[in-house]
């Protein structure tokens, strides 16, 4: 399966907007319940999924980048 | 650890009702509708990265796994703002929700494009419903069928988070008109002879 750059960089533009998005949850949760609450601490995995996710894609989105603009095979 | 292994995230025995500070309704409101957006998108990169580089591919493991983490995360706080005392009343929303009562709300500001014969097509539904244009039913059908063009298919899972979606927006809505209606009863003269002063946190039909 194949997927070009510009589409990829239009998915890190998605997603790296999702991550700035969610990055007010556990900051809001940390406040009101304190950082040791089990909400604000699954706040904290949630981000850390999304921001995990995010960097894997730019990683990817590099590797493309330097393929050229035409559609490459995903790895 | 595989990606996957991150993916279930069980809130369900934290001490999440342990709310020894207070979260006012306002940042419930906004929680909700940040992670109900976020869920939205989540979904929808998820869904591109799977159908472009395959299910089984990191990346989109890794979307799913995030698209998981916020829908657990957002059902964790609308439960906890439907049961917490500091959020007071919310009990009542619930009951809104299991009696699929609609809240009085205005339209959306920016409804999403249609041709007008589909705009026929659900005017003519909702007349023969009987259901008032705002009707969150007809909302999810829009849904559906916009992701139906988008898309080119659906699926239940599919379905399911639309209406998941469409019941965040039925609650972040009947907040905004509960807090609107305590705050400007004025603004509403119509409410006033129906409802009695014991029953002003009750938005009717």
């Amino acid at each position: 399966m194949t997927i070009d750059a510009r589409e990829l960089n239009e998915l890190t533009r998605k997603a790296t907007e999702l991550m700035s998005e969610t990055a007010d949850v556990p900051r809001i949760l940390r406040n009101r319940l304190g950082e040791q609450h089990q909400l604000a601490q699954a706040a904290d995995e949630m981000l850390g999924s999304i921001e995990s996710f995010v960097r894997e894609l730019r990683c990817f989105d590099i590797s493309s980048q330097s393929t050229g603009s035409g559609p490459f095979e995903g790895s | 650890m595989g990606v996957l292994d991150l993916c279930p995230v069980d809130v369900t025995n934290r001490n999440r009702l342990d709310f020894s500070l207070y979260i006012p309704e306002a940042d419930f409101e906004h929680l909700i509708r940040i992670l109900s957006e976020a869920r939205s998108r989540a979904t929808e990169l998820a869904a591109s990265i799977g159908a472009r580089l395959g299910t089984d591919h990191r990346l989109a493991e890794l979307a799913n796994a995030a698209s998981t983490r916020i829908e657990n995360m957002l059902r964790e706080v609308r439960t906890s703002a439907l049961e917490s005392p500091a959020a007071g009343g919310l009990a009542e929303l619930q009951g809104a929700l299991q009696n699929e009562v609609q809240p009085v709300t205005p339209s959306p500001a920016n409804p999403p494009e249609q041709s007008p014969a589909g705009i026929d097509t659900m005017a003519s539904f909702a007349a023969q419903a009987g259901l008032e244009p705002e009707h969150w039913v007809l909302m999810f059908v829009k849904d559906l069928i916009s992701q139906l063009r988008a898309s080119g298919g659906i699926n239940f899972e599919m379905a399911e988070r639309l209406l998941q979606q469409r019941k965040d927006d039925f609650l972040r809505d009947f907040l905004i008109a509960r807090r609107m209606y305590r705050t400007y009863p004025r603004l509403f003269p119509e409410l006033q002879g129906e409802v009695g002063p014991a029953d002003r946190e009750t938005i009717p039909q």
